[in-house]
């Protein structure tokens, strides 16, 4: 088990470092790769007409991952599901699902009564009308995938040619796994994405803060130095110029714990294993002496 | 590195083996690991079968001839009809010390091979006598025989080997010749019983013999097709953590213990009394 961490570890480690020595300021990594597996396959439909579409994925959490380790001998924790009462871990079989519906009061159902509501997947995304991209509030995007044309291109490609001549995108739904989510279908770099949203319940209104209401109308002088400033400080909007600095540093970190710089990660193994790697080295070379 | 020594990733290294004497697996491993230049050249090329101890000797433990489910692919094996289980079974081969490190670390605690190799099944290279003293005949009462027996295969020309069983007994090899059925083996083993049985009231020479209070049997039986010896070096299952160690015959004429010769001791041994056994294959002739 030691030995897999260990390699996984190493090997981001690696990945992460190529380009970077590449090009010595651009520490930032390489854009997330292709994912090379549909993650669904389907069809957008429009009226009559069906575009077949595979779904890959395109946005990765590429933060800083952590594995929680026991400290005392490296090994990888895992989770348990234990009971409250009792503080017993409970097996699988045992487990059902509960709606809590007051404080420690809940509704009990089993898989079968669950899976009996969820939503069907029919493999495919209903596009009822076409919208302008620009006047869908991003706050309400989720998530998104690269869809890819399935089978054949010309339906696709006729598709992704009109949305980018008229600037449009379908709106419509889709259902993954077992939820069901309000979508669009958008060009973007030349092929066509689809973009998963939140239903607007799961968005709060900020104007619920009470203390909006206690806002005074400014000064004219005021906004106008503030306006000055505003448009002083004016551009565009540039990605490359955000970096992921913790990422960077811990990057660093790790580079040097690697190299044996630093303690703690590549501490010695427990004394145990050491006593094995010891005899394994000395029996290897008796070994290799007959 | 763990990657780079050995394939196998150990687990449960914790887990206490021999209660009585705190024997770790760590430790346990540990014993295989030092032990394997001096047991592979035994175990190669053998279809073994193993006793396997997972919670340790004083629990329920298992016989396995049968590779195990979710084996590396590594593992060399041999597809054999087995006499006993009267089916094919799939055996291990253990003919490296990843094999011999991977068994460990199953916790097979005792390794038994056959007296004849997987390419000619029919054709031993040792014959055995199992000597058996039978309570309260103790070790002494064993190697008392044993010296008897080498007395006899001295006087015939041969040039046999002594090990402690790792119990109360004593196991005498001849390596012979791969030119002998275990018929002949066992005949020959039988025989020289037979004639100690003469030389000694101690000494038994009859399976219906075998439960005579204080009486030692030459057994001769385990000279076939299918049976099995523990291994040179095993460990056995024992509260002491004792090993079926190769000794010199002048060992015997002093008392010994089998809990002399543990899991702790056994590796600091310097001397190899088995060092030529490979080298003088004999012939099962009387000269």
């Amino acid at each position: 088990m030691e030995k897999k961490t260990r390699k996984t570890r190493k090997q981001q480690v690696v990945e992460a470092e190529k380009p970077a020595e590449k090009q010595e300021e651009a520490a930032e990594p390489a854009r997330a790769p292709v994912s090379r597996r549909p993650i669904w396959s389907g069809s957008i439909t429009v009226g009559l007409i069906n575009v077949p579409v595979k779904l890959y994925a395109m946005i990765f959490d590429r933060g800083v991952t952590f594995h929680f380790l026991h400290k005392v001998d490296n090994a990888p924790l895992r989770y348990e599901k234990v009971c409250t009462r009792d503080g017993k871990v409970v097996p699988w079989p045992e487990v059902v699902k509960g709606y809590e519906v007051a404080k420690n009061e809940y509704v009990v159902f089993g898989k079968e009564e669950l899976d009996a509501v969820k939503p069907e997947s029919d493999k495919r995304i209903r596009i009822s009308k076409f919208v302008d991209y620009f006047s869908v509030d991003p706050l309400y995007f989720y998530s998104s995938y690269v869809l890819m044309p399935d089978k054949s291109k010309d339906a696709y490609g006729l598709l992704l040619a009109a949305l980018q001549k008229m600037n449009k995108a379908g709106a419509g739904r889709i259902t993954l796994r077992t939820k069901e989510y309000p979508a669009l279908v958008h060009a973007y770099k030349d092929a066509l994405v689809l973009t998963t949203m939140r239903y607007a319940y799961d968005v709060a209104d900020p104007r619920s803060f009470e203390e909006l209401k206690e806002l005074a109308a400014p000064e004219k002088a005021e906004l106008y130095l503030a306006r000055k400033i505003i448009d002083d400080l004016s551009g565009e909007f540039d990605m490359a110029e955000y970096k992921d600095a913790y990422r960077q540093r811990v990057q660093e970190l790790i580079k040097k714990k690697l190299k044996g710089e630093a303690i703690t990660v590549e501490k010695p193994p427990k004394e145990e294993v050491k006593g094995l790697m010891e005899a394994l080295r000395e029996t290897l070379k008796q070994l290799e002496k007959k | 590195m763990t990657e780079k020594l050995t394939k196998v990733s150990f687990s449960n290294l914790d887990k206490v083996l021999y209660p009585k004497l705190k024997v770790t697996k760590a430790q346990f491993i540990e014993y295989y690991i030092k032990m394997a230049p001096k047991m592979l050249p035994f175990l190669s090329d053998r279809p073994i079968v193993l006793t396997r101890y997972p919670d340790g000797v004083e629990k329920q433990g298992f016989y396995e001839k049968d590779a195990p489910q979710g084996m590396p692919n590594w593992v060399k094996t041999v597809k054999l009809y087995s006499e006993t289980a009267k089916r094919y079974v799939r055996y291990i081969l253990c003919n490296d010390l990843d094999t011999l490190i991977w068994l460990a670390n199953l916790a097979a605690v005792e390794i038994h091979m056959p007296l004849s190799r997987a390419d000619d099944r029919g054709k031993p290279d040792f014959a055995f006598f199992d000597v058996d003293p039978e309570p309260p005949a103790t070790i002494d009462d064993a190697a008392e025989v044993a010296l008897l027996l080498k007395e006899n295969l001295d006087a015939l020309g041969f040039k046999a080997y002594v090990k402690m069983s790792g119990k109360k007994g004593l196991h005498v090899l001849l390596p012979i010749r791969r030119e002998y059925t275990f018929k002949e083996t066992r005949d020959f083993v039988h025989a020289i019983g037979k004639h100690m049985a003469k030389q000694s009231d101690k000494v038994v020479s009859e399976f219906s013999d075998t439960k005579k209070p204080s009486k030692v049997f030459v057994d001769y039986a385990q000279n076939s097709h299918g049976k099995t010896m523990v291994c040179p070096y095993s460990l056995r299952v024992t509260p002491d953590a004792t090993v079926s160690t190769p000794i010199d015959w002048s060992d015997l004429k002093k008392s010994i213990k089998p809990a002399e010769f543990n899991i702790h001791s056994v590796p600091r041994l310097k001397k190899e009394p088995w060092k030529d056994i490979f080298e003088n294959p004999q012939k099962l002739e009387v000269k």
